[in-house]
């Protein structure tokens, strides 16, 4: 009972979550620094970071770039706290499996920091082990961090006028649109079947029919959210829709966007130098 | 002849081919009228009104627009298609389905923006809807996160911004409390005096005498059941037993047992040996 009110509750939980997380679009309609910058330039600056973060060198560098994206997200009014969970939730999954065999000593040979006999395999963490795991897992951060930043500072709608901005097809624009909605009505609409069956049946009944329950959903659903994107496709059409959208606030390059780029032209300038 | 707006002859209309949602519908409806349909739930209502709004297409017969049929071929044609969008404004059933935008301003100024009318205008009609319907404070919230009343108005607005000659609305009344209804039924009487074509799919018949002349009653063989004039139909109660509109049912006063026959206006009712019709307000 305890248990299955548990799992219940994080599963609506964990739903609720994703959907806040992803979907909202509430942190990026908040007055912050980022917010406030024209899309098009967001977008090339951001790509900027990337690049230097990809191609970074030392550990020095890409804490350097880690601390300025946490910094730009504190002056967009994004809660840290928010943002780290967001972040790091997805960390893990990329960084994990490349990053803890690269500590193990069979694969980074070099000086032992300490060692473990586990089923008499001997297990040698090695300095240059956790030198290079750091290093990538931190990569992967700052770069997850910067793209998660561009994401929710910017609302859905923007972004994808961006990407049509420079140039690509309406096709691949509409159906990354498309899909986006896609996922965002499955989340919801699994959210709220797992609501409907607790208010019909109490609790998730027992084991058994629990998993029957949760086989009809997943089929179920996803037909459904099909018909209610199908049906929202009809509301845009029948409201003069024809395939390009448009936004009611026009992008507008200010000064505070000029100085912006400024700043980010002669940082990677900077870089540039002192890594030669 | 120029007054004929939409002409249906003999349509049929099914879901994937075999779920059958229109069966022969003739209907021809002119300039300036005020039309409701009423019918069970699944009669078919809304996929009639789809049909009006080209946004399904019969699988026979024909729906003719002033003159041209509404096919998927005339649609592709984009100045047809946007003439066509300015003059046909339609409020959907669910209005989840229509408020897709992050923000309610953005939902309303929608369908104006998409039809290239100019941005002074827009702002000028924004501004005129949102006193009427009293959305001042709902603009910059996300619209799924709204009552189903507010969504409604919501929806109600973003298709009004678009002031077209012919108003479709799906149900517009359901889930609203007594005073916005009053609202909106106001607001379509209005707009009706304007001259403009009001077509409304709904259930509630205490709406229906104020805001059409013309009602026509969708039976449960998905076809036209009866139509005529107002206050004939709703004072034709087998038709509307028939037709799921009506419901009877006994309760309690003190001591004598009433049996109550919902029924949508008061004038005329037998009222011997207990036995009364009631205006039912809801
Ligand atoms: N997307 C769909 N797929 C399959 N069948 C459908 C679909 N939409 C409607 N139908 C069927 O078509 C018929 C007519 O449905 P419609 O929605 O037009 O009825 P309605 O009169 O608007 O009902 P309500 O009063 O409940 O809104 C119904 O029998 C329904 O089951
Ligand atoms: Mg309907």
């Amino acid at each position: 009972m305890k248990n299955t009110n548990f799992i219940q509750r994080s599963i609506i939980g964990a739903l609720s979550f994703l959907r806040d997380s992803i979907f909202s679009q509430e942190q990026a309609m908040r007055p912050g620094f980022l917010q406030s910058l024209d899309p098009r330039i967001k977008l090339i600056t951001f790509l900027v970071f990337i690049v230097q973060v990809l191609f970074a060198r030392s550990l020095w560098e890409l804490s350097f770039f880690y601390s300025l994206c946490l910094i730009l997200a504190v002056f967009s009014k994004i809660k840290l706290g928010f943002f780290l969970l967001r972040t790091w939730i997805f960390i893990p999954l990329f960084s994990l499996f490349i990053a803890v065999p690269a500590i193990l000593s069979f694969f980074s040979p070099g000086e032992v920091l300490f060692s473990r006999n586990i089923l008499g395999l001997e297990f040698m963490v090695t300095r240059q082990g956790v030198d290079s795991a750091l290093f990538f897992v931190l990569r992967v951060a700052s770069s997850v961090s910067f793209a998660v930043l561009l994401s929710i500072t910017t609302r859905h709608f923007e972004l994808l006028r961006v990407l049509r901005v420079f140039k690509i097809p309406q096709i691949f624009v509409m159906t990354l649109g498309t899909s986006y909605r896609y996922v965002y009505l499955f989340v919801e609409m699994t959210r709220n079947t797992y609501l409907a069956i607790k208010s019909r049946v109490g609790i998730l009944a027992h084991y058994k029919s629990g998993q029957n329950i949760v086989a009809w959903n997943i089929a179920c659903l996803w037909s459904r959210s099909v018909h209610l994107n199908e049906e929202v496709y009809k509301a845009m059409l029948s409201r003069g829709y024809q395939g390009e959208a448009l936004a009611w606030v026009d992008f507008k390059i200010r000064t505070r966007d000029f100085f912006w780029l400024l700043g980010v032209v002669l940082l990677g300038m900077t870089n540039l130098v002192i890594r030669s | 002849m120029d007054n004929m707006i939409f002409e249906l002859k003999n349509v049929y209309f099914s879901y994937l081919g075999k779920f059958p949602a229109l069966n022969g519908i003739d209907i021809k409806i002119q300039k300036g009228q005020k039309i409701s349909i009423v019918g069970a739930n699944g009669s078919g209502k809304s996929s009639f009104l789809q049909i009006l709004d080209g946004l399904i297409f019969a699988d026979s017969g024909s729906v003719n627009f002033y003159g041209r049929e509404l096919n998927e071929k005339n649609f592709n044609d984009d100045k047809f298609c946007r003439s066509f969008r300015q003059k046909v404004g339609f409020v959907f059933q669910n209005p989840d389905v229509q408020l897709f935008c992050p923000t309610v301003q953005e939902d309303i100024v929608f369908g104006p923006l998409h039809l290239g009318v100019e941005k002074k205008l827009i702002e000028r009609r924004l501004e005129r809807l949102v006193s009427i319907l009293g959305l001042q404070g709902l603009l910059d919230r996300i619209p799924h996160q709204l009552s189903i009343g507010e969504k409604r108005k919501v929806a109600i607005a973003s298709t009004l911004i678009i002031e077209p000659e012919i108003l479709i609305l799906d149900e517009p009344t359901a889930g609203l409390d007594p005073l916005t209804t009053r609202h909106i039924i106001d607001l379509l009487i209005d707009t009706g005096a304007s001259g403009k074509t009001i077509i409304t799919a709904t259930h509630d018949l205490h709406i229906v005498e104020e805001i059409s002349d013309i009602v026509y009653v969708f039976g449960c063989e998905k076809k036209i059941a009866s139509f005529g004039k107002a206050s004939c139909i709703l004072n034709d109660m087998e038709l509307l037993k028939a037709n799921n509109l009506l419901h009877i049912h006994s309760h309690r006063h003190k001591d004598t047992v009433h049996v109550h026959s919902h029924r949508p206006s008061g004038q005329g009712g037998a009222s011997s040996i207990g036995l009364d019709t009631h205006i039912d307000h809801h």
